[in-house]
């Protein structure tokens, strides 16, 4: 329970961290709310011999509306994302994503882009990143790059971040409606997902389905877009049968977990009907 | 005789000791930093079951920082908490029989260079087949790979006991038209989870006199263990229980990291520290056993419950433990709830090679519990009567002797029943709420205090003494240990009440082997009832002295007078009272320092039976518990919340109701988690869930709407009637869940922990059975 040794820098600006990362990449990790790497180290699951934290970077740290999107620093913590009345305005989803994370204490530490980073396969945030269609700007001494979050998660804790990148900003295009929700089976214990189903969905006039988003996390190695039910419903009449029929497709072509809190069986089983109820709640969600 | 009324018993009082607790200046163990003080590690076995072939601690021991290393050569001599289960040594000396077994420990000036040495001890094994269950431990013939050479198909120890005659029962049941059932249960293996972690200072002087600070709830069986494994005499050992951060049942017994520190403060002459980590913990275990219970039961149509059959399995880990008190309580217990007039037990307590098992919260009750009141409920249905009603037709009496030489004195089971009953609108709701929402009854009992000592002393189980000097403060001695559950609080009451001085007179110093009185320790319920009687009986022994004078200075006898309010005078005469603090003085002049003296040891009558097992089981009063869970199923998910419970408490006589209340909620806690997520589980021996991130224990943030209700029998011999309240709730709640999930949804869950995947699959099943029934044109069952 105790880390193996390490060196640890607490730069104030990010040019001085990427120049830190960059002359270090074999042995540095970055450090945001340490609630997954920490823990790690401790279990000596994870020996870096350098720290470079991130929580000196005030600049890391906002929620703002730019260019038609909503823009999130990576080191905004879960619980300013959970308690910002501007976002459960124009994008619900997001705090109510935050809200079902761990517990106080985690959501006071825990930052979004920590999180993504870490892409631990039962983190809640992919699911809603995934469905909201959102962007992640990854920033190295080379310059910027915008990763689309479908292509953001490759496999367990594995992204496409680049060993030299920092996760700098999350990009959500601002949503045009708030018919939208996160639905989650957690593990009893840590929280995590057992299953989570983030929704976000637009209607036409006619209330057929304009756009829909549906991201799921906790059932595979990696959360991922449930594009078999965005297509069945997409151009539709949601109704019951049609999401039902719909919901039934969301672990298609996904190896489900097998673990101590669930089957792959009953996780494949939850996936569905939490997408079906996660896509009922979205639409009664919506304050149009 | 009206009631009398009392100034302190009876109210709500803040836990005396709360204050240091909340404001985090309380020590607790792991808190003492002495100068010079160094940090233990113990090296564990990476293997269920193994032979040492070679340990080499040389490339340790040069490790710069590292000051000592131990192994099982150092302490070679054999112990156990129990006399008969004397199989433990400090450290492994030829074999390891789980993973995490203790090999060796070292000591060094920081922690990170004690867990770094630990890497740098080679030891070579040959891998022996592991026995993971029962079966296959029973199973076995080989001498050579029994987990302990002279526990024969690795049986720990079986008992077979049959009072009355249960085919006859049976018989009984049938020919009334009633109904005799036989089932199947499951219990896990669950663990105590204190939020303290074990741990300990040692610190050994110059003058051979060693000291240990330990988290403990038995400082006695420590102090004993002690001398027999160091070698030296009792009288050159302090045992000393700081501040304890929970216990229920997990620190009641000496371990390894307790001799390790002794041994390594002997040899480096400094103080050593050892502080467990969560995965040590559930090493450490000694919690509950997973337990094979199959069960038949018979009731006569009329309900009246005629004959019980149990067989229980229990796979006890690698090491005895508490293990044959475990046992026999699962079959002793059934007895004393309801009236059963046959009783045929076959208890199975085996060794596997997995952590060992021991007393937990309910000691011995809770698995045989669940399943009693879950066939009980099957039985109801068969016979067409209410659930609750069959256990009121079954209640004993008060004041009888069971089947089984099992002396019950005060009862109030069928009080609690008819409390719960009418608190959750029962009548109401059971079998008439809408599909996906159910109640559940359960209930459960407890010894209040076993009444013989597991060590086969003579000796009183509780002493207390109280000194009384100029300042007049009421300096209560007592080595009953504190271990979160309010008995110091309850010690202050008594002795107040006793003396009629103000509660805020009175310190309890506690469990200090060189300083207070022998007491047992804390487990089997046992502290109230018993330490509590040394306490008012050193309090009368005070008493005596302070009236004596008082009575002089009075003109009065000293039968005539009372103490109440910091006064003393004759009864009914409150005007002609002198005060506390005058007859006190008057006291000390005469004849010095007041000292008094109390001890307390359990009536021979209520010692048990004369049959091989009876001394477990006997308690020395019973406190009971009934309960009514209200949950909500979601039947597509087989998700669901437990939305209230009724818990109806009969605790004797509430000395604390706060922390009566307090216990009583702990305890339907403690059940919920084992209801519904509590499990250990192993995959090769190896424990895959050693955290709190993977093993859910319900904490208060998990806690439903609870109503506790607190139902007074007034135990003859409990102190001012008091009885247990700390354990008895426990078992219950199980049930209770388990039987509103039928209620809601009509599935039966046999195996714990009640997971909302175990719900679905059973619906599936169910709804497939129901389909063939009607595809054979039957009726669909309910
Ligand atoms: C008790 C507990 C319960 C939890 N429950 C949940 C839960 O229910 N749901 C859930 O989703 N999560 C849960 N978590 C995880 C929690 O949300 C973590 O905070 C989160 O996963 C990681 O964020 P962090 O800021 O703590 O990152 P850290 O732990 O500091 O870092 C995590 C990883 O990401 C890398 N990293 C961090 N920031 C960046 C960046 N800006 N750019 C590049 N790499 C970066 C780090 O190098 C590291 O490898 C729980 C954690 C705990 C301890």
């Amino acid at each position: 329970m105790i880390p193996a040794r390490f060196d640890y820098f607490a730069p104030s600006t990010l040019d001085e961290a990427l120049s830190l990362l960059s002359q270090h990449l074999d042995d540095a990790k970055i450090l945001a709310g340490g609630h997954s790497l920490i823990p790690a180290m401790k279990l000596r699951l994870a020996q870096p011999a350098m720290l470079i934290s991130l929580g000196r970077i005030k600049s890391l740290s906002y929620i703002r509306e730019e260019d038609g999107q909503i823009r999130i620093g990576a080191m905004t913590t879960h619980y300013e994302i959970e308690s910002s009345a501007r976002l459960r305005e124009i994008c619900p989803l997001l705090p109510e994503c935050a809200a079902s994370i761990g517990d106080v204490q985690v959501r006071n530490k825990g930052t979004i882009g920590g999180s993504l980073a870490h892409a631990d396969p039962a983190a809640d945030w992919p699911a809603a990143i995934i469905a909201l269609g959102a962007e992640l700007v990854a920033t190295s001494t080379n310059g910027e790059r915008t990763i689309h979050a479908d292509d953001f998660f490759i496999d367990m804790f594995t992204t496409a971040l680049e060993p030299n990148e920092i996760l700098r900003e999350i990009r959500v295009p601002l949503p045009t409606g708030t018919s939208q929700a996160y639905l989650k089976a957690a593990q009893p214990a840590s929280g995590f997902a057992i299953v989570g189903v983030a929704v976000n969905l637009t209607r036409n006039a006619d209330g057929s389905c304009q756009m829909i988003g549906v991201g799921i996390t906790g059932v595979g190695p990696k959360a991922y877009r449930a594009s078999a039910v965005e297509d069945a419903l997409r151009g539709k009449m949601l109704d019951e049968q049609t999401i039902k029929d719909a919901a039934a497709h969301a672990c298609d072509g996904v190896d489900a977990n097998s673990d101590l809190y669930a089957s792959a069986e009953y996780r494949r089983h939850l996936a569905r009907v939490c997408t079906r109820r996660a896509i009922e709640a979205a639409l009664r969600a919506n304050r149009g | 005789m009206s009631e009398r009324t009392f100034s302190v018993i009876g109210k709500r009082i803040p836990a005396t000791d709360g204050p240091p607790k909340v404001t985090g200046t309380a020590l607790y163990a792991d808190d003492l930093r002495l100068p010079g003080m160094l940090y233990g590690k113990i090296l564990r076995s990476p293997h269920p079951h193994a032979r040492i072939l070679r340990i080499d601690t040389s490339k340790a021991e040069r490790l710069p920082g590292v000051m000592g290393v131990v192994t099982g050569k150092d302490a070679p001599a054999r112990y156990g908490i129990l006399p008969i289960g004397h199989d433990e040594t400090a450290f492994c000396l030829d074999k390891v029989r789980y993973v995490g077994d203790e090999i060796a420990a070292v000591c060094a000036i920081s922690e990170q260079i004690a867990e770094e040495a630990l890497d740098l001890i080679e030891v070579e094994y040959e891998v022996l087949p592991a026995f993971l269950t029962p079966e296959e431990a029973m199973a076995c013939e080989d001498p050579n790979l029994w987990i302990h050479a002279d526990r024969k198909r690795n049986i720990e120890k079986e008992y077979h006991h049959h009072f009355g005659d249960v085919e006859r029962g049976f018989r009984e049941a049938i020919e009334s038209g009633g109904a005799v059932r036989f089932d199947r249960f499951f219990q896990p293996r669950v663990t105590h989870a204190p939020m303290e972690p074990h741990a300990c200072v040692a610190h050994w002087e110059h003058d051979g006199r060693v000291t240990l600070w330990t988290s403990t709830q038995t400082p006695h069986y420590v102090h004993r263990t002690l001398a027999e494994v160091l070698g030296i005499p009792m009288s050159s050992i302090r045992v000393i229980k700081p501040f304890v951060g929970g216990g229920f049942g997990g620190k009641s017994e000496t371990f390894t990291h307790e001799i390790a520190a002794c041994l390594l403060s002997k040899r480096t002459g400094r103080p050593v520290k050892f502080t467990f980590t969560r995965e040590e913990v559930f090493y450490a275990h000694r919690g509950r056993p997973e337990q094979y219970m199959e069960l038949k039961t018979g009731v006569t149509k009329d309900g009246r419950i005629t004959a019980v059959e149990a067989k229980v399995i229990q796979d006890g880990g690698a090491y005895c433990s508490y293990g044959v008190v475990t046992i026999l309580y699962a079959g002793a217990l059934l007895a004393a709830i309801y009236d059963i007039p046959n009783i045929k037990y076959d208890g199975y307590r085996v060794l596997t090679n997995k952590p060992a098992c021991g007393p937990m919260r309910g000691h011995g009750t809770v698995g045989i519990r669940f399943a009693f009141e879950s066939q009980l409920d099957m039985l109801a249905e068969e016979i067409g009567m209410d659930p609750a009603e069959l256990r009121l037709k079954n209640c004993l009496r008060p004041n009888t002797f069971t089947v089984n030489s099992l002396r019950v004195t005060s009862y109030g089971y069928d009080e609690c029943l008819r409390r719960v009953i009418e608190a959750s609108d029962w009548k109401n709701k059971r079998g008439k709420l809408p599909f996906g929402r159910g109640v559940g009854i359960g209930g459960s009992h407890y010894v209040s205090g076993a009444a013989n000592s597991i060590i086969r002393s003579k000796m009183p189980h509780s002493n207390v003494s109280i000194k009384i000097d100029y300042d007049g403060g009421v300096t209560v001695y007592t080595g009953a240990a504190e271990i979160g559950q309010g008995t110091e609080t309850i010690h202050a009451q008594i002795v107040a009440e006793e003396l009629g001085v103000a509660l805020d007179r009175v310190r309890v110093i506690a469990a200090d082997t060189a300083i207070t009185p022998v007491d047992l320790g804390s487990y089997s319920s046992r502290v109230t009832f018993m330490a509590g009687n040394a306490a008012r009986e050193a309090a009368r022994d005070i008493k005596r002295q302070l009236f004596r004078v008082a009575a002089e200075l009075l003109g009065e006898s000293p039968d005539r007078l009372v103490a109440r309010d910091e006064k003393i005078f004759p009864q009914d005469e409150p005007q002609r009272a002198i005060s506390y603090q005058e007859a006190l003085m008057a006291a000390i002049e005469q004849g010095g320092t007041l000292i008094g003296k109390g001890a307390y040891t359990p009536p021979p009558e209520a010692q048990g039976g004369n049959f091989r097992g009876a001394g477990v089981g006997p308690g020395v009063a019973y406190s009971y518990s009934a309960q009514v869970a209200e949950v909500t199923v979601d039947p597509e998910t087989g998700q669901f919340t437990v939305d209230k419970i009724w818990v109806a408490h009969d605790c004797g006589r509430a000395i604390n109701v706060l922390n009566v209340e307090g216990q009583v909620e702990g305890s339907v806690w403690m059940g919920l988690g084992q209801a519904v997520a509590e499990e250990q589980i192993f995959e090769k021996g190896l424990t895959m869930n050693p955290g709190l991130l993977e093993y859910k224990t319900a904490s208060a943030v998990d806690s439903p709407p609870i109503e506790t209700i607190i139902v007074e029998t007034i135990d003859p011999e409990g102190p001012f009637g008091a009885k247990e309240a700390g354990e008895g709730s426990l078992a219950a709640t199980i049930p209770a869940v388990a039987n509103a999930i039928y209620d809601a949804v009509g599935v039966r869950i046999r195996d714990l922990p009640i997971t909302p995947e175990k719900i679905l699959k059973a619906l599936a099943e169910k709804r497939r059975r129901d389909k063939d029934a009607n595809g054979h044109g039957e009726k669909p069952t309910a």
